[in-house]
């Protein structure tokens, strides 16, 4: 039983900093969570045993790690469109484009 | 008798060319595209619809204009930045020139649609990259129904009809031409509600867009569209599924409405 939570805990925190590396950090609430359920029931499943399993150091460490760039993106990285030059020069482009063609074309204001 | 046989054919008249009394030019209106999994939200693009006076030597024409573009977060992972735009006439929105400009990831494809609604044809041109960087373009000579129109003007046609005449349940097919292909999209009137919005509280039209004999967008009211109860009619909230999770398409701010 304790195995599969050491397994289920360590998959969790991998997730959960796979995704808080990525944009969909928001996203990575969700392994959090469960990395830290699948921690405390180990934890609770080695009560009374002297050694502690390092493997909850680990994944408490994973998790941590993913929690804290969680909310440092969530309270730092503001939603800002980037580089957009491209796309008006492709627009500016177009438009001019466009002009020549519509010049080109029987245009009726009746339809 | 006379006064009045007229005033009534003028009435009748407007309401079967779908005058347009929702758009102007100079509109612009900036939404923010989310992405929602189990109520967890990401922002991941922001969306602007404007329009625009475009004069040539012999009319006046309205430039309608869609951009995409992902936020800087997600520029490294998979950047879009896209253009649609349509030429359409001002009273009618019939479009004359479609322009589909895509940039996703790595992927373009440029997409052009010369409408003549005189011999209701169609010159399409799509052009694509090659891996290489160089270009093909690709010509073909469409036949179109009468009421056919691109996706963009047929986005704000919808605008200009009068949702405040529809009982909950009535529905409207349209034809839309979409990749050299002729679709039918309905839009169904469900109800009217009151959203909470960036721009406060607002009462809108519950409409639920569907495309029919198509995988995409099928007909389960899952893709829906709220449009403002006022005479702009504005696009305020919408959302659509997507194979995991949900799409939504918030306003984040409207100006130069014509109302």
């Amino acid at each position: 039983m304790k195995k599969l939570f050491v397994i289920l805990g360590f998959i969790s925190a991998v997730i959960a900093v796979i995704l808080a590396v990525t944009p969909l950090s928001n996203l990575a609430i969700i392994p959090i969570l469960l990395g830290f359920i699948c921690g405390a029931l180990i934890l609770y499943l080695s009560k009374g045993e002297k050694q502690k399993p390092k493997s909850i150091q680990y994944i408490f460490l994973l998790l941590i790690m993913a929690l804290s760039l969680t909310i440092y993106k969530g309270v730092f990285v503001s939603n800002e469109v980037g580089d957009v030059e491209q796309l008006e020069q492709r627009e500016e482009e177009n438009l001019e484009d466009s002009k020549e063609i519509l010049e080109g074309l029987e245009i009726d204001d009746d339809l | 008798m006379k006064p009045l046989f007229l005033a009534l054919s003028f009435l009748y008249a407007g309401f079967l060319l779908g005058q347009n009394n929702s758009v102007a030019a100079g509109e612009k209106l900036v939404y923010t595209a989310t992405y929602n999994m189990s109520g967890i939200l990401t922002d991941i693009a922001e969306v602007k619809m404007e329009t625009s006076e475009i004069k040539t030597s012999k009319s006046t024409l309205l430039r309608l204009k869609c951009t995409a573009a992902t936020f800087k977060k997600w520029d490294n992972f998979f950047k879009i930045r896209d253009l649609y735009e349509s030429y359409v006439n001002p009273k009618t929105l019939t479009p004359y020139l479609y322009k589909r400009d895509i940039s996703e990831g790595g992927y373009y494809k440029f997409m052009q649609y010369k409408f003549n609604p005189r011999t209701r044809t169609v010159e399409s041109l799509k052009r694509k990259k090659r891996k290489d960087g160089s270009t093909w373009d690709e010509n073909n000579r469409l036949k179109i129904g009468s009421n056919t129109k691109d996706f963009v003007s047929t986005f704000y046609y919808i605008r200009t009809l009068d949702i405040d005449k529809a009982q909950p349940g009535d529905e409207q097919i349209f034809t839309v031409l979409f990749d050299n292909e002729e679709n039918k999209v309905g839009v169904k009137f469900l109800a009217k509600e009151t959203i909470n919005s960036n721009l406060g509280k607002i009462e809108c039209y519950k409409l639920a867009i569907s495309l029919k004999n198509k995988d995409l967008l099928k007909d389960t009211n899952d893709n829906l569209l709220w449009l403002s109860a006022d005479d702009n009619k504005i696009p305020i909230y919408a959302t659509f599924k997507i194979p995991v999770g949900n799409g939504e398409l918030k306003i984040k701010s409207a100006s130069g409405l014509k109302n």
